[in-house]
């Protein structure tokens, strides 16, 4: 328990360490001067002037600089804002474009530095999948966590960004995106309705812009979260060719279209100004977007490609297969709890003005779901399995944060832990559900940690938001904060939420079905029995994960 | 066979194609743009027969065939709940008639994935041991092979 505590606290510090570094970092360079054309109109006051120019004669001298400042108050002042007129001195508008420019700086620094904390989840997704896998398999399953991040990548720059954030513009908090303007939308009864983005192929053309590249590296790295699910849930027995086209499919198309309608101004963010159903579909952080699309794929990848050989009997019992590294495994769980402070507080975009100051609600949130996560699978298990077990304590861990990844920027602590204690009840239930009713193969617990509860994450929102965030007066353009049902509410985004949650259900989980089926009739989603049975590190990848162990003797498979 | 020379070949293509595919996309409203976009869909569809044509080198696997009609019809189903739930939104304008339709649709979901969709794929499975591998192996005796215990 102490050591638990000593990693959590080490891992908080780093957390403050980079993020305060960054933070003052970037506040003490002094910016470009902005271009004289986004410079305001309005003549500087004369008084004011006058001010600033005493100011700035009081200002530190160079020689003052030169002999150092070890307490930290003589850098930092109006010498380091740049004057557009070098003979006027700093104006009023000089003034207010550096404060412009550093609430865009700091949003930019804080997005970047969160969307950095996501990408290493992909270290932590990697090590619980291949601790949860025989050793046979390590190196397969290490490989496709890293490869991935390739796929995906490449996929969301040619196409994904385009259909999911082309239509996105108008995000203040980080300049405005306006080169993200392009939605295709249809008209539907009189109403207007987003349906994918049109802009950002390759990021080129006038998509070269840093604001773009900020909100891309962010909504890469969520996107890459979503696909890396699917690897665990189809371990050991997914062929590496199958799983990288599907992967590229995925990071184009599946998972683009879902983020668009929810977060690129498609039509489910439009509920709300559309039909009047509460602030339309709301998911902050991605419990649907991210979670539950990768839950849902997984699900369907796993009918397609059975059962691993020797999961169930004959009379449909299941048999346990052991993963080979716990210690991996709840390692892995710890790099992403860690992370997760780049998923949910890292949504706001950004750390200064429209409300942001909430991150700290946010990371709270998260940390508490988690918490209370892990209590809830390990009293689930040490009351009805006898034993506190080791694996689903961190499939809770996680089922926590993956549930409380939607509401965090709407609840408060209270309906946080709420949230966390029916996640980590939940995955329990849940992998009991898939395995022995549905009889479907889940080595890591994908689909129940990710899917079932990326459902209830969403699901959330409309119980549990409490109507005092307020990110800019609005969300999704409808004026006013979230408030769900047990909030006073009423029932209408508890409504915006259901029509979410049949989406993933109904339609994400249909695409994602019929590609994979697609791709099964022309590549054939399974490795072949005798891959299967020696282990796909050697035939699939052609080297051992762990070449100094001595296998047993595999039991002869003679199916027809 | 396992992963082999051509499966890398034809992911090369696959890539090729798909990244002319989405260079047609992006210029979709010059003739250039057109020209992409044919050739790199012919690209993405040549490295799926190329897969297609290596498939049956590729060696058997642990699955058996099982009704296509059947897990048509589950994929079907599903959609058909979203649908529902959609039909809802315009049906009524009531907030409650919608959470009416679109918890009904939510379930119509659940019984496509949860109940047609697993009996579809379950239905000859090799676990099953119709053709005794099952027992043979050990795997279908309730007790844990070697394999199991790995």
């Amino acid at each position: 328990m102490k050591k638990i505590l000593q990693t959590s606290c080490l891992s908080l510090c780093i957390l403050g360490l980079v993020l305060s570094l960054g933070i003052v970092a970037n506040a003490q360079t002094p910016a470009p001067a902005a271009p004289a054309a986004a410079a305001p109109a309005a003549a500087p006051l004369p008084a004011a002037d006058s001010e600033l120019k005493d100011a700035a004669g009081k200002a530190p001298s160079t020689a003052d600089l030169a002999k150092g400042d070890p307490g930290g108050t003589l850098t930092g002042t109006i010498s380091d804002v740049p004057a557009a007129d070098s003979k006027a001195g700093v104006t009023l508008p000089d003034v207010g474009n550096q404060v412009g420019q550093n609430k865009i700086a700091v949003n930019f620094v804080w997005t970047l530095i969160t969307g950095f904390l996501v990408m290493f989840m992909q270290a932590g997704f990697a090590m619980v999948e291949s601790g949860l896998c025989r050793v046979k398999n390590a190196n397969h399953t290490y490989m496709m966590n890293f490869f991935v991040y390739t796929c995906g990548l490449f996929a969301y720059w040619i196409l994904g960004f385009a259909i999911q954030m082309g239509g996105a513009a108008g995000n203040g908090n980080l300049g405005g995106l306006q080169p993200l303007a392009s939605e295709h939308a249809v008209t539907l009864f009189g109403k207007t309705w987003g349906l994918f983005g049109q802009t950002g192929y390759f990021l080129s053309g006038h998509t070269y812009d840093v604001g773009v590249m900020v909100i891309f590296l962010f909504e890469m790295v969520f996107m890459d979260t979503a696909l890396t699910i699917v690897t665990g849930a189809c371990a050991e027995r997914w062929k590496f060719a199958t799983f990288a086209v599907s992967s590229v499919i995925m990071g184009a198309i599946t998972y683009p279209i879902y983020g668009n309608w929810a977060w690129g101004a498609g039509w489910l963010s439009q509920l709300g100004s559309n039909l009047g159903l509460g602030k339309g579909y709301c998911d902050f952080a991605g419990s649907g977007v991210v979670h539950a699309v990768g839950g849902m794929t997984a699900l369907a990848v796993s009918l397609i490609i059975g059962a691993r050989i020797g999961k169930f009997n004959r009379d449909g019992s299941s048999n346990p297969i052991l993963g080979h590294d716990i210690s991996a495994v709840l390692i892995g769980c710890f790099i992403l709890a860690f992370g997760w402070f780049g998923f949910n507080p890292g949504s706001t975009l950004g750390a200064s003005a429209a409300g942001n100051l909430r991150i700290g609600t946010i990371a709270v949130d998260t940390m508490l779901a988690g918490c209370t996560g892990t209590l809830g699978a390990i009293l689930y298990m040490w009351a009805f399995k006898g034993k506190p077990d080791a694996s689903m304590s961190g499939n809770g861990l996680l089922a926590g944060l993956v549930a409380i990844t939607a509401p965090s920027g709407f609840v408060s602590s209270f309906g946080a832990a709420v949230i966390g204690l029916v996640a980590g009840l939940l995955v329990c239930v849940s992998c009991a559900f898939v395995e022995n009713f549905m009889k479907v193969d889940d080595p890591v617990g994908a689909i129940s940690v990710h899917g079932t509860n990326g459902l209830w994450g969403v699901l959330s929102i409309g119980l549990f938001a409490d109507g005092t965030s307020n990110y800019g007066g609005a969300w999704n353009g409808v004026t006013g904060s979230v408030t769900g049902l047990f909030y006073g509410g009423g029932a209408s985004q508890l409504a915006a939420q259901l029509v979410g949650i049949s989406t993933l259900m109904g339609f994400v989980f249909t695409l994602s079905f019929v590609i994979n089926l697609g791709l099964e009739f022309f590549m054939g989603q399974r490795v072949s029995v005798e891959t299967e049975l020696a282990g796909l590190d050697l035939p699939e990848m052609g080297q051992l994960g762990y070449p100094e162990f001595v296998f047993r003797p595999e039991p002869v498979y003679s199916g027809d | 066979m396992a992963a082999n020379k051509q499966q890398g070949s034809y992911f090369g293509l696959f890539l090729a194609g798909a990244t002319v595919l989405c260079a047609g996309f992006a210029f979709y409203d010059s003739g250039t743009g057109k020209a992409l976009l044919a050739i790199g869909a012919l690209g993405v569809i040549g490295s799926m027969f190329g897969y297609l044509g290596i498939k049956p080198l590729e060696g058997k696997t642990a699955l058996k065939d099982n009704p296509l009609g059947m897990k048509l019809i589950g994929a079907a189903v599903c959609l058909l709940g979203w649908l529902l739930t959609l039909a809802g939104l315009h049906i009524t304008d009531s907030t409650g008639g919608r959470i009416v339709f679109a918890l009904l649709g939510i379930g119509v979901s659940f019984v496509g994935m949860a109940f047609i969709l697993p009996a579809a794929f379950n239905k000859h499975a090799v676990w099953k041991g119709e053709s005794g591998a099952g027992e043979r192996t050990g795997i279908a005796t309730g007790k844990p092979s070697m394999e199991q215990l790995r």
